[in-house]
């Protein structure tokens, strides 16, 4: 890798990225569902590939997976992982239905009330970064996938995997008040177009 | 009693040991090539993630391509007879048919290509595979017999 993913000026980009990003997919989502949804720091860290699945608890465990791709000069990945039953919650939420009324998923208005979800998300995320660092990207249209947790980090993996064993991770975690609504916010930034902008302002 | 080995994304691992059972949990687009010499009984399970190995990578396990000669090589060091494995594979999902975006990203159907192209290179007896479609898979070996099952997220489990 030309630039090491531990180069100082790369790590205050990436950890202005996290910080204004990931908030405002926070208050994106807080909006959308009409209750406040709070995040924990950001954390930005460096973890080989293979570990990556047990950070939502492990590969075989079965979730809700929104994923879209980032395009443009910041470019990446963006997922939002959560539990099936987080999932139907959030779907109750979205709706404006009392908790329990979802019951599956297999519905195509649950699928596409988590679209949005991840939608909202991804799109204040990315406006974020634009606004704190000038580099405008642009969501994809979002897939909803159930399945096992590892299969679904396939998807933000491969890519990953092509440049070396380990992935560079922006996480956090949103919490509804009331700690019944967990969801893993992920981003798997393209680095190329960081370190461009790294040499730029250096 | 059984003892789990979980093979991780690029990962490979091998054993003699008649209660090991080497895993490769929810495999999407990756796929778990497995191999066993019932005569020997060793086997082994390969998780590999890109179907071809770039330049110069060293860790060859991650590829199939270069994972699948790796995972023949730790078995014929185990003890393993070349012409006694029998080889089965699984996995190769696409996992992303979200309109728009699901070409680009089919990595487990290129994965399952070059599976099957090694297989044939290399002359290895397949006896059986699971592969495609739209959904993640788990994986597993048991050393004692040679039996591969496959589940998926149904929970309903296979045998290959």
């Amino acid at each position: 890798m030309d630039v090491p993913l531990t180069d100082e000026r790369l790590r205050t980009i990436l950890q202005v990225m996290a910080n204004t990003g990931i908030e405002r997919a926070a208050d994106g989502l807080s909006e959308m569902i009409g209750q406040r949804i709070n995040m924990t720091v950001p954390t930005i860290t460096v973890v080989p590939i293979a570990s990556v699945p047990e950070r939502i608890g492990g590969a075989e465990s079965m979730v809700v997976g929104i994923y879209l791709a980032a395009e443009g000069e910041m470019s990446g990945h963006v997922m939002l992982i959560l539990s099936y039953e987080d999932a139907m919650r959030l779907v109750d939420l979205l709706l404006g239905q009392p908790e329990g009324t979802t019951t599956e998923l297999g519905d195509p208005l649950c699928r596409s009330a988590l679209a949005e979800a991840g939608n909202i998300a991804a799109s204040f995320f990315l406006n974020g970064v634009a606004s704190a660092l000038g580099v405008s990207g642009r969501p994809s249209p979002p897939a909803v996938i159930v399945d096992m947790a590892g299969a679904i980090l396939d998807i933000m993996l491969v890519t990953a995997g092509q440049l070396g064993d380990e992935v560079l991770l922006l996480e956090s975690l949103f919490e509804r008040a009331g700690r019944e609504l967990r969801l893993f916010f992920w981003v798997l930034p393209d680095l190329l177009p960081l370190r461009s902008l790294t040499k730029e302002s250096g | 009693m059984e003892q789990v080995i979980t093979v991780g994304l690029g990962e490979v691992a091998v054993s003699g040991q008649s209660e090991a059972v080497l895993v490769a949990f929810g495999l999407g687009s990756c796929v778990g090539v497995t191999a066993y010499d019932p005569v020997r009984k060793v086997g082994g399970l390969l998780h590999a993630m890109l179907p071809q190995r770039r330049n110069g990578d060293k860790n060859l396990t991650k590829y199939v391509d270069s994972g699948i000669p790796e995972l023949l090589s730790k078995l014929l060091a185990l003890g393993a007879k070349r012409e006694q494995l029998l080889w089965r594979y699984a996995g190769g999902a696409q996992m992303l048919t979200a309109p728009g975006l699901s070409d680009r990203f089919n990595i487990g159907a290129q994965n399952v290509v070059m599976t099957q192209e090694v297989m044939g290179h290399y002359l290895l007896r397949v006896l059986s595979q699971d592969t495609g479609g739209y959904q993640g898979r788990t994986v597993r070996l048991f050393i004692a017999d040679g039996r591969v099952l496959v589940r998926g997220i149904s929970g309903s489990e296979r045998q290959l």
